[in-house]
């Protein structure tokens, strides 16, 4: 199994500061890998700079061997990067359906004039839509069922918008998932709801990065587990690996507690 | 029964009936109007009214397509409308001896009309809100001034005058033929004529406009004015989707533009003034912005309503038209106020407008409930 994602020295700062400095690290076919590290370590943004919505300094980000570094958002997402966003970023007047549907975008051909005249191929499209949305929501049973299709996303639970996230970034088939604190601001039993629902992901082949500082949901999820602080990469491997590091274990607490922790 | 419920019951019962049915019932109304001129019982001055009306209808439902679905806003949208009609005059009257086919004039004016959104459009793309609105609005007087001066093609302030009718698919072939009393059949120059030309025109348009609302391009428009951030990220490339729907816009202007310099006869730089773009706007806002009945409903509200008032207040107040300008303002502050989504609002922008809506948080409990019920159901 190949790497899907390669970041070769990838570095991004605002203005002095370097929020990511020189990562390098893989993702393979198939792999759940997670990002933790403390507040501020750079994490949304290398996941910024990966989707496009940024330009890297220096660095590269190869997507199947090919670069994707400095390509426009929509052009990074058509090649197969899809995510979703740590604050939570819907289309909030829209309906639950509507939502998935747009995430379609990119896997959908229908033109402006064809969509006017609602030609028959446009109507067999949006047929197939609505029944991939139907399988999409489904994947959240219970949650997005009937009339709480046609419900403004605004009117959702904190934690069904985070599902809905989810769903529409599945919503074009990518080749990569990027998960930016999916759990963030959910209950333990949605957490872990949500955590089933990832390793199912994965069952379905799907190549998952994701950003969790949920420490259940990455011991349970991660293949493989990379640790960052100050836009650097400090460490890399297995959940306990990575966990019981000297240096993550310093981030996280502080020098004299890693210290006191290690004693 | 209180009067809340009565109207609640009426409300849920309005909802019911198909968004279809009002729409033809609302065109047979238009349709049907004419024939009470033909009748005798109305004026043919209100025919006149009807046929500027649907003009109006046509410009609002393509500011429509920026204001309420993309969310650019235009305040020099008249232009576009000021293209159409000038290609029109220039192509279909004695100014340079042409007279070129109907369906061909109206084809290039709408192509010209799009062409200047195109310019217009691509260097905007990066902006919005209040500098979008200041370079829109500069963008509009600069063609108008350009009109004014540029005497050789325009005839500056005295306008194009003598503007033929148009002739419609055959009126040629006919005439050829021999059968100049069939041939009259075809060609459009009573008020009547051009009130079921327009008329026609408007319903097509609304019908292909209101099956693009609901498409795969109409969602995109809608998510970009939602967060553009989420939807570019969502594969939606901004820049083309923005320019489409602006050039799509000015088209239906110019495609207005070159029914209006038909009907009119003759055209001037007056026709293309600020405050007629100011006027479109509002009868976007009005009557709802990103609803295709809302905006119909809007322009006639504000382009016949006037007229009516005109017509109880009598001819001799010759000063009206300053207080319809006074009444305008008045009435979009009351609406901005009191009813921002609109007369007959769409429902992202009724959304928009309400942090909570009443009667989509009743839906929304009655939907919990029969969910309830059918989860009690399984049980048992
Ligand atoms: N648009 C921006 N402009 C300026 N500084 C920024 C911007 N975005 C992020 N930063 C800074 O870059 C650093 C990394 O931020 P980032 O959002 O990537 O952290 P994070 O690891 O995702 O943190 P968290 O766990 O809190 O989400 C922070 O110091 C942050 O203040
Ligand atoms: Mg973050």
């Amino acid at each position: 199994m190949g790497a899907i994602l390669e970041l070769q020295g990838v570095s991004m700062s605002f203005g002095g500061l370097k929020a990511v400095d020189g990562l390098s690290f893989d993702v393979n076919e198939g792999e759940i890998v997670s990002i933790i590290g403390p507040n501020g370590s750079g994490k949304t943004t290398t996941f910024n700079v990966i989707s496009g919505l940024y330009e890297p300094d220096a660095g590269d980000i190869l997507l199947k061997g090919e670069s994707v570094a400095g390509l426009r958002p929509d052009q990074v997402h058509d090649k197969g990067i899809s995510r979703t966003f740590q604050s939570l970023r819907l289309f909030t007047n829209m309906s639950v359906l509507e939502n998935v549907l747009v995430g379609m975008h990119s896997i959908t051909n229908a033109g402006v004039i064809a969509s006017m005249l609602r030609l028959p191929s446009v109507r067999r499209e949006e047929k197939r839509m609505y029944d991939k949305a139907q399988e999409l929501l489904g994947m959240f049973p219970g949650r997005f069922s009937g009339p709480r299709q046609s419900q403004p996303a605004y009117s959702l639970s904190y934690a069904n918008r985070r599902r809905l996230e989810i769903a529409r970034a599945l919503a074009s088939d990518p080749a990569l998932l990027l998960l930016d604190e999916p759990v963030a601001g959910m209950n333990p039993a949605e957490s872990h709801e949500v955590m089933e629902q990832i390793k199912m992901l994965r069952e379905k082949g799907y190549t998952i990065l994701m950003i969790e500082h949920d420490m259940h949901v990455v011991e349970g999820v991660s293949d493989r587990v990379i640790a960052m602080d100050h836009g650097v990469k400090i460490a890399e491997g297995s959940y306990d690996e990575v966990a019981n590091d000297p240096q993550v274990v310093e981030a996280y607490l502080g020098k004299r507690a890693a210290a006191d922790a290690t004693a | 029964m209180r009067l809340a419920e009565i109207t609640g019951a009426i409300q849920t019962a309005a909802g019911r009936v198909p968004r279809g049915v009002y729409a033809v019932i609302g065109f047979a109304i238009a349709a049907v109007f004419p024939l009470l001129n033909v009748a005798g019982v109305v004026e043919t001055a209100w025919l006149r009214v009807g046929v500027v009306s649907l003009l109006f209808v046509m410009l609002s439902l393509g500011l429509n397509i920026v204001m309420g679905e993309t969310g650019l806003l235009n305040l020099g949208y008249i232009a576009f409308f000021a293209f159409g009609a000038y290609t029109t005059a220039l192509l279909s009257s004695p100014k340079f001896e042409l007279q070129w086919p109907f369906l061909a004039v109206v084809v290039l004016s709408t192509l010209i009309a799009m062409v200047a959104g195109f310019v217009i459009g691509l260097p905007t793309l990066r902006l919005r809100g209040d500098y979008l609105a200041i370079v829109t609005l500069a963008f509009g007087e600069i063609v108008r001034l350009t009109i004014v001066n540029l005497q050789g093609l325009t005839n500056g302030p005295n306008g194009i005058t003598g503007i033929y009718p148009p002739r419609l698919l055959g009126a040629e072939a006919l005439e050829a033929a021999g059968s100049s009393g069939a041939a009259a059949w075809l060609v459009v120059d009573k008020p009547i004529e051009y009130y079921y030309l327009v008329l026609a025109c408007v319903i097509v348009t609304s019908v292909l406009l209101s099956n693009l609302k609901n498409s795969r391009v109409g969602r995109a428009w809608n998510a970009l004015r939602e967060d553009e951030l989420a939807a570019v990220a969502t594969g939606i490339t901004a820049s083309r989707a923005k320019l489409l729907s602006v050039v799509l816009s000015a088209g239906i202007a110019g495609f207005a533009g070159s029914l209006f310099a038909y009907y009119s006869n003759v055209i001037s730089p007056e026709s293309f003034l600020f405050m007629q773009s100011v006027i479109v706007v509002c009868m976007v806002v009005l009557g709802g912005m990103g609803s295709i009945p809302g905006v119909i409903i809007g322009a006639i509200v504000l382009q016949a309503l006037p007229q009516i008032i005109r017509q109880a207040a009598g001819a001799a107040r010759s000063d009206f038209e300053v207080y319809r300008m006074l009444i305008f303002g008045i009435l979009i502050v009351v609406m901005v106020i009191f009813r921002p989504e609109g007369l007959l609002p769409d429902k992202l922008w009724r959304r928009e407008a309400r942090e909570v809506d009443p009667r989509e948080l009743e839906k929304t409990r009655q939907s919990l409930f029969d969910l309830e019920e059918g989860e009690k159901d399984l049980e048992v």
